[in-house]
């Protein structure tokens, strides 16, 4: 007999995560509203470089860190190596994030941002011992927890360069230009850290939650080796080789991984027994969609043929906002309507379910507000896309005002969930 | 599937007691996904029940457990119980009941 939810870490380590993370949802988005002139000029700006922080170590990071921490020992059917760890993950992270925003924002680029990004790599070492270490006692490792445990590596180097980066700024010791570098920090968190993850976590849950019956994981074994190619290939000739002209090249690579994995995707979702899609599933299919802008920007950020300056800032832009505020958000959004509810019933109901009626898990938030929430965001990151394409200013505050009202309504039924209170009514006396 | 022994009222009353059990995401109860093979009651070796989950390391696996344990052991305090855990057959929608497919969304 199989008992995974028991191997989880308790809620006190994976819920907060939860809750820092729609704060820095929240966040982000005012500050959005407040930096809406920057999405006019070049992306390497202040104010961007906060926004970008926020989405990917507040809000990306931070839920995928409490969301592993649930769902790695029911992959692996193995115990968290260190929940000691785990906690000060959360500590390091929280505060060494908080600490980065501020610098970026005030452009502080001498101790603060140290400090900063010495918090930042502690946690990250300590999330890695975490995870490899886990694997490790693991009885089988599978393609799933292949993917994870090669994600957190990729994420601890995505942050190694982030560290020299910030010491860089005022040492200047590194031998390239600071945005050569930056390419790579970027690169290699989007593909090696975030999309790694998001396939390997994604392809467990996602037919899971489609009761899909049969797929083929061969799909998922290419798309495995062929993005680990196409980083490892970006990177060694990017440093060694002066190559990161032949970018193009090693992007085709990660794009034919991308397509292999959406391909699995779609024969999960072609297979399965539950036809009508919930609201949280809903929102991680529209969030696939959005990955094909993802891809098509990213192919014309490397057609040299198409390259004027302003063009190009506004591809790198329309990039950057697809793939954090569109894909990554919608499907963290989407993800948590799948996970939270679950996690937040285990812990209020595992041990009194069958004693009596239960609300199930779905019941633990309003999906009316929900609803709300997804209509709301594809309008606001609609206009967002066109204020960048157009270059007012305008449309990017409305854009920035709507988004901000999709964060009020997601923590809204976050908290809604974190505060529920247990309620268990006796069986119907006919059953 | 026939899952219990129509003349045996043990079989039965378990059947319609493991009716109480839900799977959480789903929201339908296991008799009507069609996770229970087979139940069978004996004097001597108690009830026995076979069935499976709907995906292999199946996150609710231990919570769906959980649950038939307290509702048997409610039900029928003074009779052993025993669980048993089998992927052959591989779970898939034909075990559904109508009841389940219609919660299910499902049309075939």
């Amino acid at each position: 007999m199989q008992l995974a939810t028991k191997k989880a870490p308790p809620a006190n380590i994976v819920l907060p995560h939860y809750a820092f993370a729609s704060v820095a949802f929240l966040v982000l988005t005012i500050l959005l509203f407040f930096s809406a002139d920057s999405f006019v000029g070049h992306y390497f700006n202040p104010k961007l470089l906060t926004l970008t922080h926020i989405a990917v170590l507040g809000w990306g990071t931070m839920i995928i860190f409490g969301s592993l921490y649930q769902l790695l020992p029911v992959i692996l059917n193995s115990e968290l190596y260190s929940n000691l760890f785990a906690r000060l993950t959360f500590y390091f992270w929280g505060l060494g994030l908080i600490i980065l925003a501020f610098s970026f924002w005030t452009f502080s680029i001498g101790f603060t941002i140290q400090l900063a990004s010495i918090l930042l790599f502690v946690a990250a070492t300590l999330f890695l011992i975490n995870i490899i270490v886990t694997a490790l006692k693991a009885e089988k490792l599978n393609i799933q927890s292949e993917f994870i445990v090669t994600a957190a590596l990729w994420f601890w180097i995505t942050v190694a360069i982030g560290i020299l980066m910030a010491f860089n700024l005022t040492y200047a010791f590194l031998p390239k230009e600071h945005l050569f570098y930056l390419k790579l920090h970027a690169h290699v968190g989007v593909a090696g850290w975030f999309l790694l993850l998001i396939m390997g976590a994604g392809s467990k849950l996602l037919p899971m939650f489609l009761l899909s019956t049969s797929v083929n994981e061969k799909k998922l074994t290419t798309a495995y080796y062929l993005l680990n190619a196409g980083i490892i290939g970006f990177l060694v000739d990017s440093l060694f080789f002066n190559g990161i002209s032949r970018a193009i090249i090693y992007l085709i690579i990660v794009l034919a991984g991308i397509i292999f994995f959406i391909s699995f995707i779609y024969e999960a979702y072609k297979n399965r027994a539950r036809k009508d899609l919930d609201i949280g599933m809903k929102q991680t299919f529209y969030a696939f969609i959005i990955i094909s802008i993802c891809m098509i920007s990213s192919v014309l950020n490397n057609v040299t043929i198409l390259k004027s300056e302003a063009f190009s800032q506004q591809v790198t832009l329309i990039f950057g906002v697809s793939i954090f505020i569109g894909f990554i958000s919608l499907l963290i959004m989407g993800q948590t309507l799948k996970t939270l509810p679950f996690i937040v019933w285990l812990n209020k109901y595992q041990k009194i379910a069958g004693k009596g009626k239960t609300p199930l898990p779905k019941d633990l938030y309003s999906e009316k507000i929900a609803n709300w929430q997804l209509r709301i965001f594809i309008v606001g990151f609609i206009l967002l896309l066109v204020g960048i394409l157009v270059s007012t200013v305008i449309f990017i505050k409305i854009a920035s005002l709507l988004l901000i009202v999709t964060a009020l309504l997601y923590n809204f039924n976050v908290l809604k969930m974190l505060l529920h209170k247990t309620s268990v009514q006796p069986f119907p006396k006919n059953n | 599937m026939q899952v219990y022994n129509e003349e045996n009222k043990i079989e039965i009353a378990v059947y319609d007691s493991l009716k109480r059990v839900m799977d959480p995401e789903l929201g339908i109860n296991i008799v009507d996904l069609g996770l229970i093979y087979k139940i069978s009651y004996t004097d001597e070796n108690g009830i026995h029940i076979t069935m499976t989950l709907s995906t292999k390391g199946c996150p609710m696996s231990d919570v769906i457990m959980d649950q038939m344990d307290s509702v048997l052991s409610e039900q029928f305090p003074e009779v052993k119980h025993h669980l048993e855990l089998t992927w052959e057959p591989v779970w898939n929608t034909s075990f559904v009941t109508p009841e389940g497919k219609k919660a299910l969304g499902l049309t075939f």
